[in-house]
C-alpha cells in the first residue's frame, strides 16, 4: 500500500497535511499519536471511509479508488473502533456477513464459504460461540468475533482502529497476539491504530507517529518511541525503559506533579547537586527531575542503579569506572558542579575506601546549602573504620544543614531553600 | 437445522391463517349472503343472484385485496425504516407522508375541487401528489452533496411533519362544512375501497416490494452500521437510496387509499423479529404477510362489528394490537431488536 502526499480537511480545518507513507506486503504497522492528531482520520483514508481531497492512496499498485466496493472487500477489511450492534444476530450469523463481498445476494451458501467461517472461528477461538447472540458476548469476545468476520473476507491487508480499547488488559494481550498470529504465520499486512504505546511497541514491526497531521517519526519501536519524542509530541513526561527479553521499549508515565504545583513547565534554576550511590536516589531523581528541577550527581560509578536513571533522565553527571575508586580528576570535575549548584542532597548512601570522596569533598563548601538524608545511622554505613562518621559528624555541625530522617520530607526542605534563594 | 423447521412452521402457519382470513372475510359482511352458496360459486359455478354476485366481486374482493396490500405494503416499509434507520421507534409516516398525503386532500378540499368526479373518487389522487411531493421535499432538505445522512432524513421529515400537520389544521379550522369524508380518511379506513384503488396502487405495490425482497440482505449489513457494511463491500449511499426510496413510495401509494392507519409499521416488524430474528431475507416476507393477515382480521372486524355502521380500522389495529405488543415486551424486555 502506497500513500502519496495526500491531505484530508473537515470544513477547511486540514486534519491531515500531506503524509507520504508505504505499507509492505506482510507489515505489522502500528500508526500512533495523540488525541485530534489526525491519526484515525488517517486510516479512515486508507481504508476509503473517508476521500483524501489531495494525493492518492494505492493498494497493489491500483488506485484505492478504482476498486469496486465488493472487490475492496475481498482485498482490505476493516474492524472499525464502533462495534455496537444491538441487534440479535448471532455469532455464526455475523461472521458469515464477512462473506458478502464473494456471495450473490439470494444464492445459497456454498461448503467453501462454510469452510472459512468455521477456519476462521477456530483462529479466533470465538467457535464455541457461534449459537449465542452478539449482543450478549463480552467486549472481548465481541472484538474478535468482529475479527473473524473481517477474517472471513479473506483479506490481504486488515485495518483496526483502536482494537483494544475499553478492554481488560488480558483481552487486550490476546487480540494482539491473534493479530500477531496471522501476521506472522498467514502472511496478512496489518495496520493499527492505537492510544496504547506498549502494545503498539511490543508488536508492531513499524510505527508511525503522527503529530498535527502529519508524521513525526517513524521506524522501529526502538527508533520512534524515544522520551524525547513521546515529550514533544504528546507533552507529557516519561520514562522509556526497555523489555530485557523482548528489547523491546515499554513506556511509563510520570506523575505530572508540575501541574500540582502550578510551576511553570521550564527548568528551574534552582540548582541541586545529588550525592549517592547504590541506587539509593533513583526515586527521588524521577521525582525532582519531573518537578523540572535543574539537577546534577556524582560521582557515580557507570553502571550503578543511580547512575542508570541520571543518564536516562539526562541529569549532568561525573562518572567513574565501574566498581573503581573515585580518581583525583573526578573530584576536580565534581567540584566543579558543586560549585554551581544551589543545594546539595546527600542520600542514605554507604561508605567505602572506593567514595569516600564523595564525603570529604564536602568539607570544601561549608557554605552551601545541604540535606543529608539520615534514616540510617552513619555508623552502619561507615565501612572505612569510623573515618566517615568522623567527617559526617564535623560536616553536620556546620551551618545550612539539615538533617532529614524521613525522605517524604525532602521535598518540604528543598521548598524551604528554595524559598530562601528566591527572597535574597 | 432446528430453526429451519421452526422457519418453515412459522411460514406455513402465517399463510394458512391469510387463507382462512381470506375467506373469513369473503364470507361475512354487513348484508347476508349464505357462506355455502359462495362456496358452491366457487367451487363448481353455481350462479349467485345478482346482487350478490356485486357485492361480492365489487366490494368485498377489491376490499380484501386493498387490506391485504395496505397491511403487506406498511409492514413491509415499517421494516425497512427501521433497519436502514436503526431505530426501533420508526413508523412509515415519521418522515411526513401522512401529513403530506392529508395535505394534499385538505389543499383540493379547501380550494373547492370536488373529491369526485365523475363516479371517479379523486380522493387518493391528490393524497398520493400530497405525499410524493412531501418525500421530495425531504430528501432534497436532508441531501448534503451526493448522500443521504439517515438522521437529517429522519429529522427533515419529522420537521416538516409537524409543519404540514399545522397546515392541515389551519386549513381545517377556516373551512369547516364538509370535512367528514376527510376526517374519516385520517382515521384510517378501507371503507371507500374498489378496483379503481387496487388498480391504482397495485404498480407501486409490486415494484417497491420487489426491490425491497431483492435487496432484502443489504439491510442485513446496513444493521451492522453504515461503515461497517461498507467494509463489508456494500455500495452503502445507493443501498439506502433504494430502499428509502422504495419504501416511501409504498408508503405514500398505501396512505392515499387508507388514510393513516397506525400501529402495523410499527409494532408488526417488530412482532415478526421477534419470530423469525433479524435475518431481513426471512423477516421481510414474514413481516409482509403479518402486515396483510393482521389488517386484513382489523378490517373485517371494522365493518362487522356494528354492522351496518363502519368503525374506523385505524382504532381497531391499535386496540387489539397494543395489548398483544405489551404482551411480548413484557416477555422479552432485555432486547426489543
Amino acid at each position: 500500500m502506497q500513500v502519496d502526499k495526500i491531505t484530508f480537511s473537515y470544513n477547511q480545518n486540514k486534519v491531515i497535511k500531506e503524509i507520504t507513507m508505504s505499507v509492505d506486503k506482510g507489515d505489522f504497522v502500528g500508526v500512533i499519536g495523540p488525541n485530534a492528531s489526525g491519526k484515525s482520520t488517517l486510516i479512515k483514508n486508507l481504508a476509503r471511509t473517508l476521500q483524501p481531497i489531495k494525493g492518492v492512496v494505492y493498494l497493489s499498485n491500483q488506485l484505492l479508488n478504482k476498486y469496486s466496493a465488493q472487490e475492496l472487500a475481498k482485498k482490505m477489511a476493516v474492524v472499525p473502533q464502533n462495534t455496537n450492534i444491538d441487534f440479535s444476530f448471532n455469532v455464526y450469523d455475523i461472521i458469515m456477513m464477512g462473506r458478502t463481498p464473494y456471495q450473490k445476494r439470494w444464492s445459497k451458501l456454498k461448503q467453501s464459504d462454510r469452510k472459512i467461517v468455521k477456519q476462521v472461528m477456530e483462529l479466533t477461538d470465538t467457535y464455541k460461540l457461534k449459537d449465542k447472540i452478539i449482543n450478549q458476548l463480552s467486549g472481548g469476545e465481541k472484538q474478535r468475533v468482529i475479527i473473524a468476520r473481517a477474517l472471513a473476507q479473506q483479506p490481504e491487508i486488515l485495518i483496526l482502529d483502536e482494537p483494544t480499547a475499553s478492554l481488560d488488559i488480558n483481552y487486550q494481550a490476546e487480540i494482539y497476539d491473534i493479530l500477531e498470529y496471522l501476521n506472522l504465520k498467514l502472511g496478512l499486512t496489518i495496520i493499527t491504530v492505537s492510544h496504547n504505546l506498549n502494545l503498539t511497541a511490543q508488536y508492531c514491526q513499524k510505527i508511525f507517529l503522527i503529530n498535527s497531521g502529519q508524521i513525526y517519526a517513524e521506524g522501529t519501536a526502538v527508533e520512534v518511541l524515544t522520551a524525547k519524542n513521546i515529550a514533544q509530541v504528546y507533552q507529557a513526561e516519561v520514562q522509556v525503559k526497555k523489555n530485557k527479553l523482548t528489547q523491546k521499549p515499554i513506556i511509563t508515565l510520570l506523575p505530572q506533579n508540575k501541574l500540582v504545583d502550578n510551576v511553570n513547565a521550564k527548568s528551574k534554576d534552582f540548582k541541586i547537586h545529588v550525592i549517592a550511590g547504590g541506587g539509593t536516589a533513583v526515586d527521588m531523581l524521577q521525582q525532582l527531575s519531573s518537578l523540572n528541577y535543574n539537577l546534577s550527581a556524582g560521582v557515580l560509578n557507570s553502571g550503578d542503579a543511580d547512575w542508570q536513571i541520571a543518564v536516562e533522565l539526562g541529569i549532568e553527571v561525573v562518572t567513574a569506572d565501574p566498581f573503581a575508586a573515585i580518581k583525583a580528576e573526578e573530584v576536580i570535575a565534581h567540584k566543579k558542579l558543586i560549585n554551581q549548584s544551589d543545594l546539595i542532597i546527600l542520600t542514605e548512601v554507604p561508605f567505602g575506601y572506593g567514595n569516600l570522596a564523595n564525603l570529604t569533598i564536602l568539607q570544601d563548601f561549608p557554605t552551601k546549602n545541604k540535606i543529608f538524608l539520615a534514616g540510617q545511622n552513619i555508623k552502619k554505613r561507615d565501612y572505612v573504620k569510623g573515618k566517615a562518621e568522623s567527617i559526617w559528624n564535623k560536616l553536620i555541625d556546620g551551618d545550612n544543614l539539615r538533617l532529614i530522617t524521613d525522605q517524604s520530607q525532602v521535598l518540604k526542605e528543598i521548598k524551604k531553600f528554595e524559598r530562601l534563594k528566591m527572597e535574597r | 437445522m432446528q430453526r429451519n423447521k421452526n422457519i418453515y412452521f412459522v411460514y406455513l402457519m402465517i399463510i394458512i391463517i391469510l387463507l382462512l382470513l381470506f375467506f373469513t372475510a369473503l364470507f361475512i359482511g354487513s348484508s347476508y349472503i349464505n357462506p355455502l352458496k359462495i362456496v358452491q360459486y366457487l367451487l363448481f359455478n353455481k350462479q349467485l343472484p345478482k346482487a350478490n354476485l356485486i357485492i361480492l366481486t365489487e366490494i368485498r374482493l377489491p376490499r380484501i385485496l386493498l387490506a391485504i396490500m395496505v397491511g403487506a405494503g406498511l409492514a413491509l416499509a415499517g421494516t425497512v425504516f427501521q433497519g436502514v434507520i436503526a431505530n426501533p421507534m420508526v413508523d412509515p409516516y415519521i418522515v411526513g407522508i401522512s401529513a403530506g398525503a392529508g395535505t394534499g386532500v385538505m389543499l383540493a378540499l379547501f380550494l373547492g375541487i370536488p373529491l369526485v368526479f365523475s363516479h371517479l373518487n379523486l380522493l387518493p389522487i391528490f393524497a398520493f401528489a400530497g405525499a410524493l411531493l412531501t418525500v421530495f421535499i425531504v430528501y432534497q432538505l436532508a441531501l448534503v452533496g451526493n448522500k443521504l445522512p439517515v438522521l437529517t432524513f429522519l429529522l427533515s421529515g419529522v420537521a416538516l411533519s409537524f409543519i404540514l400537520n399545522s397546515i392541515m389544521s389551519f386549513l381545517m379550522v377556516l373551512r369547516t362544512e364538509n370535512l367528514q369524508q376527510l376526517v374519516f380518511w385520517l382515521m384510517g379506513s378501507l371503507a371507500a375501497s374498489s378496483w379503481s384503488e387496487v388498480k391504482m396502487i397495485l404498480p407501486y405495490f409490486m415494484l417497491a416490494s420487489l426491490l425491497i425482497f431483492y435487496y432484502g440482505k443489504d439491510l442485513n449489513l446496513i444493521l451492522l452500521g453504515e461503515e461497517n457494511a461498507a467494509h463489508l463491500g456494500l455500495e452503502v449511499e445507493k443501498s439506502k437510496l433504494i430502499f428509502l426510496t422504495a419504501a416511501s413510495l409504498l408508503t405514500a401509494s398505501v396512505v392515499s387509499v387508507s388514510g393513516s392507519i397506525g400501529f402495523i409499521g410499527l409494532v408488526v416488524p417488530h412482532i415478526a423479529r421477534l419470530m423469525i430474528g433479524p435475518d431481513h431475507r426471512k423477516l421481510l416476507p414474514l413481516s409482509a404477510l403479518l402486515g396483510a393477515a393482521f389488517l386484513l382480521f382489523a378490517d373485517t372486524i371494522a365493518r362487522t362489528l356494528m354492522a351496518p355502521l363502519e368503525l374506523p380500522v385505524g382504532i381497531i389495529t391499535a386496540l387489539a394490537g397494543g395489548p398483544y405488543f405489551i404482551y411480548l415486551l413484557r416477555k422479552k424486555s432485555k432486547n426489543i431488536w
